[in-house]
């Protein structure tokens, strides 16, 4: 399978990157990890006219941490994520969905930025970022801006990023007090598959057993984009935790997403399996929030 | 246009030119000769490509030789030193965990980038860790004895 041929262009910092993106706009693709991007050029997918690798740029492979937010470079590795005790204590639902995605051969390679910017659907890494509330930062020559992730997703491989834009890290706020979150993503296989379905969900608690303040459902593979559960948030806020409450809120989250049938599974059956990690969600993200 | 890149393969240095949609697996095999890393699905999903860049396995059919600009590469041609095969190599021979033999390079470098982080891993950590090396011979039980034998005796 031959790559169709193209000029690479290798920036050594993020200013270089950013006017070469300006000058080829949409002739041009950035690549990182490349995992998704060369695979759908191989399969004669795309075809752009230039690459341009920002993997090597330092700026875009830090990880910064501060008492009040975590800001991952875009070009930082999953496997480095799925490895980091940092993000495995302060926001471990993304950990879980590194370690979920693809193999170890491909978690090496593929990026955050690149998980992001590839937008797809069923995708391992957006739920918990969503969950976490985080932001995306998308870069241009003439400035920057920051997008919230629940608004960055446009549709299938269609995000916010224009092209003369890089997604350059992103920023989660850690939350103050008590929160916990959960994900769990559902395939046939454990490695090397895609998701039939995948749900995070996010919640704080005034107080260890207390009630919930605030609350954040994230559902995969069930429409163009990640759905937030709406509905079902809305019933968990001002609620102390309970069996029933989450059952509650699973059958309402169920209700509010709108899979299709498709050669993974009905649409029955995948609308069934939200409301079951929706409720498996609820409560890992509970039980941690309550260790706090 | 060709670009010249820099990289060391196997504690040699090499320093060649290549068109930019070169991918690595291809550099490998067809301009250096080192056919060990196999061509399987070409996209990342099978791991008979596999090699050791950075002390990392990775699908090399999915790194641009471009990229590996200034890399440290390890192929399985790399693993056996003066005294002969690596303990793992001899393993695969022992155990029968070898049948075709096209995913071996991948899943010895996958076992032996786990072995050198963890010595004596669990059955559940070796499996994770060959997890993106398909063995279309379904010989994986063998594979998995085979890296639990090195452990043991490490």
């Amino acid at each position: 399978m031959l790559l169709p041929k193209f000029n690479f262009y290798e920036p050594k910092t993020q200013g270089e990157a950013l006017s070469i993106m300006n000058e080829y706009g949409l002739k041009a693709k950035l690549i990182a990890g490349g995992t998704d991007l060369l695979a759908n050029m191989k399969r004669k997918l795309l075809s752009p006219d230039a690459l341009v690798g920002i993997s090597e740029i330092e700026e875009f492979k830090n990880l910064e941490i501060s008492d009040k937010t975590i800001k991952i470079g875009s070009c930082f590795t999953v496997s480095a994520i799925a490895e980091s005790a940092v993000i495995e204590k302060k926001i471990s639902a993304l950990a879980v969905g590194a370690r979920a995605l693809g193999t170890p051969l491909i978690r090496n390679l593929a990026t955050i930025g690149g998980n992001l910017g590839s937008a797809r659907p069923a995708a391992d890494i957006p739920p918990s970022l969503i969950a976490y509330n985080a932001k995306a930062v998308l870069k241009s020559v003439s400035g920057e801006r920051t997008v919230l992730l629940d608004k960055f997703f446009k549709g299938p491989g269609f995000t916010e990023i224009q092209p003369n834009e890089i997604l350059t890290e992103i920023i989660i706020d850690i939350p103050d007090g008590y929160y916990g979150a959960g994900y769990i993503n559902l395939g046939i296989r454990k490695a090397q598959d895609c998701n039939i379905v995948n749900v995070a969900s996010f919640v704080s608690l005034d107080e260890p057993n207390g009630v919930i303040n605030s609350a954040r459902i994230v559902m995969g593979c069930v429409g163009p984009t990640h759905l937030r559960a709406n509905a079902a948030e809305n019933i968990l806020i001002g609620n102390k935790p309970s069996e029933k409450l989450f059952q509650e809120a699973a059958k309402i989250a169920e209700s509010e997403c709108k899979p299709i049938d498709d050669f993974r599974a009905s649409a029955v059956y995948k609308k069934a399996m939200i409301r079951v990690l929706t409720k498996r969600t609820l409560d890992i993200a509970v039980k941690e929030a309550s260790l706090k | 246009m060709k670009q010249i890149i820099n990289l060391t393969i196997n504690d040699k240095k090499y320093e060649v030119a290549v068109d930019a949609n070169l991918t690595l697996l291809d550099l490998l095999r067809y301009q250096l000769g080192l056919t060990g890393a196999k061509k399987g699905c070409e996209l990342g999903d099978c791991g008979a490509c596999a090699v050791i860049m950075d002390g990392k396995p990775v699908n090399s059919c999915l790194v641009l030789a471009v990229q590996a600009n200034g890399k440290n590469i390890t192929t399985i041609e790399g693993v056996e030193d003066e005294n002969g095969l690596h303990p793992l190599q001899k393993a695969f021979v022992e155990k029968g965990a070898i049948q075709c033999g096209f995913c071996t390079s991948g899943m010895i470098l996958s076992g032996k980038t786990l072995l050198d982080k963890k010595p004596n891993p669990t059955e559940t950590e070796i499996k994770s860790a060959i997890s993106g090396n398909l063995c279309r011979c379904t010989g994986y039980q063998k594979i998995i004895e085979a890296v639990q034998s090195v452990s043991c005796e490490g």
